[in-house]
């Protein structure tokens, strides 16, 4: 329970980061973001 | 007994580096392209007397392009009649105020003083980091594989200094040069470097901050058009015997228990080698020429997970009056947040800018004999334009727009054009990918950006096919003339390494 509880307000803490970001660095970001799930596959081609 | 020893398929520069490498090694060689000419992405047409460039129109980077030549024992220099450009470009601001950069460091920052004294001890700072990092990067990253993690991990062991800029891999060219500079106008006179690599500057890698310092180790046209570059490194290949096939089409690569066995052309000729090095959009060339059913299914994510690169359409003007520009080069740029605007509300979305910005690429200044006496070309290169248009086509498009481009450029940078244009053509993204088979018209055939690069871009050395190998824009370094050269470097030593 602790550690979900740790998890979730880390999660939080970097949501509140990326608000705090400019325009131009939460693009970089989310663009990073978006395509994470493909790194594994990608690695493999 | 095979026919040839390695077959490329693809004659643009990464293809005839490679190509040209192996066949000083003593291999023999067989490149097969489809188009009537060399050169690809750089290449140059011939149109009523006016020789126009495709694409590219000025070298950075002659260092790394230098790098191949040499090692079959000559230079650049010696092999292409180069011509030196400088300055390196003028930018106009969305505001018309001019700044124009020349090659020399000092006299650049002397520009930049008289706009922002506080920049120019920027540019200082920055020219410094940028040289500490090309320094080691034309040593490691520009010319070892990157095709896994034990080569990443090689690659920076090889070059532990670019360990000391890992913070230009972690952060945007937005994010790098706002370290740097602090005035918008400077800002944004570098603002459209970043789609040299093609991406807006809040999406781009940091290390493409390189871009706009690079050319001041000089920039070159090639005289005669820049098919001079590609058509080098055919003559250093054709004189160790590399054949070299035009007009020819490969349909696919025999494959036989996952190893390389030939290629058969559209014609259903077969030729047999060992070795296929692919000069083509890698995502074409495994779904289309290799096969779904040579490829795992993790590999198959992999390859449909890529985007592709942006496509960029050219306006090409041939004019009977010298044009009002300066430079080779001329940049009309937009402010860096407006440039990363027009990325997710026009590029994005499949629709056209009002106000067109892009490169003015003025090749009669450097090379009066492509064009008859007096007359002119300027090939322009403008924002990067979506494939997919929202509620319309490129050819029910090209028309109108081509008229708006030449009434707008009259208006604005160009005045007079409107009188004077002998020949203009108006080349969009369906028609580079009728002209270079590239899928649709991709110029650095996959985005550039972290999740598109080294490791997680498609491996030099095949993971799945024997004998199967990448070069160009497909595979690291990436999209550009000097870094598909360097991809062949790669390819070269790691045939050399492999395949004895």
């Amino acid at each position: 329970m602790k550690t979900v509880t740790i998890i979730i307000a880390l999660i939080i803490l970097l949501f509140l980061i990326y608000l705090c970001q400019p325009k131009s660095r939460k693009m970089f970001i989310l663009n990073l973001l978006t395509q994470v799930k493909y790194l594994i596959p990608r690695y493999f081609t | 007994m095979n026919d040839y020893d390695v077959i490329i398929i693809g004659a643009g520069c990464g293809g005839l580096s490679s190509g040209a490498l192996l066949s000083n090694q003593g291999r023999k060689v067989l490149v097969i392209e489809q188009s009537e000419q060399v050169g690809g992405c750089c290449s140059t047409f011939e149109k009523q007397g006016y020789k126009i460039d495709i694409g590219a129109s000025i070298i950075e980077f002659p260092q790394v392009i230098d790098l191949c030549f040499k090692r079959m024992g000559t230079s650049f220099y010696d092999e292409v009649d180069l011509i030196p450009v400088d300055p390196t470009f003028s930018a106009i601001l969305h505001d018309g105020s001019k700044i124009t950069y020349p090659i020399s460091l000092e006299e650049t920052r002397k520009q930049i003083e008289k706009i922002s004294p506080k920049d120019a001890k920027g540019w200082e700072e920055y020219s410094k980091k940028i040289q500490g990092f090309l320094d080691a990067a034309l040593e490691g990253f520009f010319v070892s594989p990157a095709g896994n993690l034990t080569d990443v991990i090689k690659l920076f062991a090889k070059t532990p200094a670019l360990l000391k800029y890992n913070r230009l891999f972690f952060s945007s060219y937005e994010g790098i040069m706002r370290k740097y500079f602090k005035n918008e106008k400077i800002l944004e006179s570098f603002s459209f470097h970043s789609f040299y690599a093609g991406l807006p500057p809040a999406l781009l890698p940091g290390h493409f901050a390189m871009l706009p310092y690079a050319e001041h180790a000089g920039i070159y046209y090639s005289k005669g058009g820049m098919i001079g570059i590609p058509r080098g490194l055919q003559k250093c290949g054709e004189r160790s015997n590399m054949e070299v096939r035009l007009n020819t089409l490969v349909k696919k690569i025999l494959i036989k228990n996952k190893r390389v066995k030939g290629v058969m052309l559209d014609d259903g000729t077969e030729i047999t080698t060992n070795l296929v090095i692919s000069n083509i959009n890698a995502k074409k060339m495994y779904f289309e020429m290799v096969g779904e059913e040579h490829l795992p299914w993790l590999a198959k994510l992999g390859l449909r997970s890529y985007a592709y690169s942006i496509a960029s359409p050219m306006l090409y003007l041939c004019l009977d009056y010298e044009p009002p520009l300066t430079e080779h080069h001329t940049l009309m740029t937009r402010p860096m947040d407006k440039t990363n605007d027009y990325w997710n509300s026009h590029y994005l979305k499949g629709s056209f800018p009002k106000e067109q910005f892009g490169i003015l690429s003025w090749t009669t200044k450097s090379d009066p004999s492509l064009a008859p006496e007096g007359h002119h070309i300027i090939a322009v290169t403008l924002a990067p334009g979506a494939y997919h248009l929202t509620g319309t086509t490129w050819d029910k498009e090209k028309p109108v727009l081509k008229e708006k481009i030449i009434h707008y450029l009259a208006d604005t940078h160009l005045p007079g054009l409107k009188d004077h244009v002998v020949l203009s053509e108006l080349s969009t993204p369906v028609d580079f990918e009728k002209r270079l088979r590239s899928p649709e018209g991709a110029i650095y055939a996959l985005r550039q950006d972290l999740p598109h690069s080294m490791m997680f871009r498609p491996s030099a050395k095949s993971r799945h096919i024997k004998g199967l190998y990448l070069v160009g824009a497909s595979t690291h370094p990436g999209g550009g003339v000097p870094t598909v050269i360097a991809s062949g470097m790669i390819v070269a030593d790691l045939i050399e390494k492999y395949e004895q």
